[in-house]
């Protein structure tokens, strides 16, 4: 694994969409499908860990970075994760007007609202592994409730899952 | 407006972005209050523009915002700053955390409780596909919304690579302008 191609591929993830977590589906496509560098376990793992400390959604690139190459590997996707931030300069200086353009801003529209789209379309692969049986089914359909129609950290909610998920084992609810 | 020194630009942006949790839209919250009205860095106006701009910048758009308003306050030194800041540490963490939950994950009582917390982490990504739509209900079209997000959320399942809906989706939102007039 080349460390310049791990930083090209997570550069194309991070410069290819508008939000902390929508690059995961590029980054999945290229990491876990195209060359096994990764599996989905580990990428759920990366998403759980960085859900779980303060910082920005799209810090998951740095747990998935070190996932991958150890250090250098995390030095890296901090590098590929910090790169795109770098644009607003030049976008600070010459484009302000611009950047309020119809066109800019309907191109802007389009690509966040199919980065939701590909962001869904990835999640039901994860899901179908990772929600295998009626009791995890469950809990992944109360969590999406709760997340969307309650003002609650995701912290909570995976904290909340993990104690859950502990207790229904300790029960035989769940395997 | 006030003019920083840089180890308090980066003791701010050390606070703010490293001990606020609910991801960039809190921290932002929180670096608002500070840089425009505690401290008075940035106007408001400042850090509407740096915001809107963010949202533009390709990758996570706290870190973007932080880099301008780094900019703006200390010029490149600043954006640097900034930027290093707000994402270092929590990096650092994230890679402790990943190493830890490495070891802990061959503990069975941990390797359980992974279980639900990835089904909560794969909740967390439905409801973020709904977070990145919320903001745009308020100027976008329900066809342009529904076009868009559907069309790539199927395009994707049938086999095509993201980044080739996403690319699709520039050209075709480009030459599907957004409502309103330019100012």
């Amino acid at each position: 694994m080349k460390l310049w191609l791990l930083y090209l591929l997570l550069l194309k993830a991070t410069c290819t969409t508008f939000a902390g977590l929508a690059s995961l589906p590029v980054l999945r496509s290229d990491l876990v499908i195209n060359h096994h560098w990764l599996t989905d376990q580990q990428l759920n793992t990366a998403v759980v860990v960085t859900r779980t400390t303060p910082g920005p959604a799209g810090l998951y690139i740095v747990s998935v970075g070190y996932l991958v190459g150890r250090v250098p590997g995390a030095i890296i996707a901090w590098l590929a994760m910090i790169t795109p931030a770098l644009l607003v300069i030049p976008l600070l200086k010459f484009a302000g007007r611009k950047a309020q353009h119809p066109r800019t801003k309907g191109l802007l529209q389009a690509i966040v609202l199919s980065s939701a789209g590909l962001l869904v379309a990835s999640a039901f692969p994860l899901a179908r592994e990772a929600a295998t049986e009626p009791f995890t089914i469950g809990l992944l359909i109360v969590c999406i409730a709760v997340l969307l129609t309650r003002k609650v950290e995701s912290v909570w909610v995976v904290l909340c899952a993990a104690v859950i998920e502990l207790a229904a084992s300790s029960l035989n609810l769940a395997r | 407006m006030n003019r920083p020194s840089l180890p308090q630009l980066a003791w701010i942006f050390f606070r703010r972005g490293n001990f606020t949790f609910g991801g960039g839209t809190a921290t932002i919250a929180v670096l608002d209050q500070e840089v425009i009205e505690s401290r008075k860095l940035v106007t408001r106006e400042q850090a509407v523009l740096s915001f809107g701009l963010a949202r533009l910048t390709p990758g996570t758009n706290l870190l973007a915002y932080c880099t301008a308003l780094g900019w703006l306050t200390r010029g490149p030194l600043g954006a640097c700053v900034a930027l290093s800041a707000v994402s270092i540490p929590c990096s650092v963490l994230a890679i402790v955390l990943t190493v830890l939950y490495d070891s802990w994950l061959r503990k069975p009582l941990v390797a359980t409780a992974m279980q639900g917390a990835i089904v909560a982490a794969i909740a967390v990504m439905f409801a973020t596909g709904w977070t990145l739509i919320r903001p745009l209900r308020a100027n976008t079209s329900a066809i342009k919304i529904l076009f868009f997000s559907t069309g790539a959320c199927i395009a994707a399942l049938a086999g095509m690579p993201p980044i080739r809906v996403l690319l699709l989706a520039v050209l075709l939102g480009f030459a599907w302008p957004a409502e309103g007039r330019a100012s």
